[in-house]
């Protein structure tokens, strides 16, 4: 274990910053705090949850996969080396569940040119950052169990510094830090983690909705109460970190000569799954919520949750953003209320 | 080839054979490789899909109708619908297009060596049946009898038209034929829906396998004619139709309950599937 000194941070982030691409919590002008590219003046401590998962940095929201030229297509993968500083851990969880999709039977070799070359590097939680968070209802924070390079926990005129990997220790390995490995340090951490996981309330009626769902007690009537609700603006499948399907799509930039995109799309689209002969298995709006619903909370393997309770990983997002109140907690606790 | 370990995405050139319009909007395209060698190599089974890319119109999922013993030609039915298949049906001999696969688990020919067979095919539902129809034709010593059941809307709208006229002389297939409506009076064979049919063969369904491909509405009332003649649920081979984009089960379009079509399928026990409410 390291342990940092507040006042060395920027120097740390700076060093960082000469070899990787830091994506780190940044001030807008409007006075927001959202994550991109590490500036000095910019940055900031003072953040909670930040509004989208670092997602797209491992599926960018439309990615050129190809650039085709005369019938030749050339794949185009990422080489830039990126250091993601003070994610959160509900978004690490959703990183390794998603990696682990991604590389089910075959390997998908665009989304691992992201993948593998970006360092993560987690703020542990000390409670939750807003009235939506329910990770300890979904096994999934509020600190990274694994996954992580480094994980810094917050600990007044300093951070506690967790090393998950090589690259972490040899990160950790510059001026600024220095090693600790006391008892103190440990009970610290420790109690640092109890009192967050019993700050952050737990939604008695998440796993009672599972088995529910899970053993068909749900008619499709009460999908269509949500689907008539429903605005189709797919914004929870962008905001959610786990949420991966992609179309694909040419681009034409001269005769004979473009590229070839993926592009972010959602289940909750109407022609997400309408075939070529007019057919769509899923034909209205309710069957669509269910549809992304059962997806989140009953199929996945063990083998994908990465320890956590599903696919879904409590970052609350969608219950944030839903405009006519249908996210994840809004749901769980109709079903359970079913 | 079946590896896609190096990128899963990237399509292969081919090159057109031979076009052959079948009925209205629909055409027969055989593709060759570019190095000229056979299909051998490509490794494909029964019932497996491509992707055809036309780069600037798109890629599109499409079954393969050829069998793996006729190595020489890859073939794909298609019905004109939309921009990519308007510019398919627009090539000639020798154009060059893209293809990636082959994709999907493909009917199970070795389990159903050694069996009766069952073929039923509704409309353009055929195409991928054919595959394993030409299979079994090829191969004819390694499978009991073998029933085709074909049914269509009407008498215009039969494919591989010469193909099925063709099963005539043969012996060792009995041909079942269906239209639902034969408004001209030419048809000299059932005119129903393909269910009508079952009156007129003599099944044993305890050693048949029944092998479905056809619309969604087809299947409901095959499915229920199969499970009251008593075949076992798992004796029940269908071909599911879903916009299998990627191809390699992570673009979520396909999903069927905790499955994907493109990977799991499309070919399906209906064992395995019956408990998925949206799955037919």
């Amino acid at each position: 274990m390291k342990i940092l000194d507040k006042k060395h941070l920027i120097t740390v982030i700076k060093n960082w910053a000469e070899r990787y691409r830091v994506i780190s919590p940044v001030r807008t002008s409007h006075n927001e705090t959202i994550f991109d590219i590490f500036d000095e003046n910019t940055f900031t401590l003072d953040y909670t949850k930040p509004s989208m998962p670092p997602k797209s940095l491992y599926l960018p929201q439309s990615e050129t996969i190809f650039t085709v030229e005369n019938g030749e297509y050339t794949p185009v993968t990422s080489r830039i080396k990126s250091l993601l500083f003070g994610i959160r851990a509900c978004d690490m969880t959703a990183i390794l569940q998603s990696k682990s999709f991604m590389n089910g039977e075959v390997a998908d070799l665009f989304y691992n040119s992201h993948s593998d070359n970006t360092i993560t590097v987690v703020m542990a939680c000390a409670g939750p950052q807003n009235d939506t968070c329910f990770c300890t209802t979904t096994k999934s924070g509020p600190y990274a169990k694994k996954g992580y390079d480094l994980q810094f926990y917050d600990v007044g005129e300093s951070f506690l510094v967790a090393i998950g990997s090589e690259t972490g220790t040899e990160l950790s390995n510059i001026e600024g830090f220095s090693d600790i490995d006391d008892a103190d340090a440990l009970n610290k951490i420790q109690s640092f983690q109890k009192e967050a996981e019993q700050s952050i309330e737990r939604i008695p009626e998440f796993t009672p909705a599972m088995d529910r769902l899970s053993n068909g007690g749900i008619r499709d009537e009460f999908w269509e109460r949500f689907g008539n609700k429903c605005i189709v603006c797919g914004g929870c499948t962008f905001v959610c970190p786990t949420c991966t399907c992609f179309n694909v799509a040419d681009r034409p930039t001269a005769p004979g000569k473009g590229d070839r995109l993926r592009t972010w799309d959602a289940c909750l689209y109407g022609g997400f799954t309408k075939e070529a002969s007019g057919h769509n298995p899923r034909s209205s709006q309710g069957i669509r919520l269910k549809r992304r619903h059962e997806h989140k909370l009953l199929y996945y393997t063990d083998r994908d949750t990465h320890g956590g309770l599903c696919t879904c990983v409590g970052c609350g997002r969608c219950s944030d953003y839903c405009p006519v109140h249908i996210g994840t907690i809004e749901v769980v606790k109709a079903i359970a209320g079913e | 080839m079946g590896d896609h370990s190096a990128n899963a995405y990237i399509p292969r050139p081919v090159s057109i054979m031979r076009t052959l319009p079948q009925i209205n909007e629909h055409r027969l395209f055989q593709l060759k490789l570019e190095d000229g060698g056979t299909w051998d190599t490509f490794g494909h089974q029964p019932g497996q899909f491509i992707e055809v890319s036309l780069f600037g119109k798109g890629e599109a999922p499409i079954s393969i109708s050829s069998p793996p013993t006729r190595p020489d030609s890859l073939e794909i039915c298609v019905r004109r619908t939309g921009k990519l298949t308007d510019s398919l049906f627009e090539l000639e001999k020798g154009s060059r297009l893209h293809i990636r696969g082959p994709y999907g688990t493909g009917f199970p020919v070795e389990k159903l060596k050694g069996n009766k067979l069952l073929l039923v095919a509704g409309g353009l539902g055929l195409a991928p049946l054919r595959s394993l129809l030409l299979y079994v034709l090829d191969r004819r010593d390694e499978f009991d009898e073998l029933i085709l059941m074909y049914g269509t809307n009407n008498p215009d709208n039969v494919l591989f038209k010469y193909e099925l006229l063709s099963f005539f002389d043969r012996e060792d297939i009995t041909y079942l034929y269906s239209v639902d409506r034969d408004e001209e009076g030419i048809w000299k064979q059932y005119v129903g829906v393909v269910t009508g049919l079952f009156e007129k063969a003599t099944l044993s369904p305890k050693d048949t396998y029944a092998v479905l491909c056809g619309p969604p509405i087809m299947y409901r009332f095959v499915l229920e004619k199969l499970l009251n003649l008593g075949f076992a649920k798992d004796h029940i081979y269908m071909s599911l139709e879903r916009m299998m984009k990627c191809g390699v089960g992570k673009c979520g379009h396909c999903a069927i309950g905790d499955r994907y079509c493109c990977t799991d399928g499309p070919v399906f026990n209906y064992a395995e599937i019956e408990h998925i409410k949206e799955a037919i």
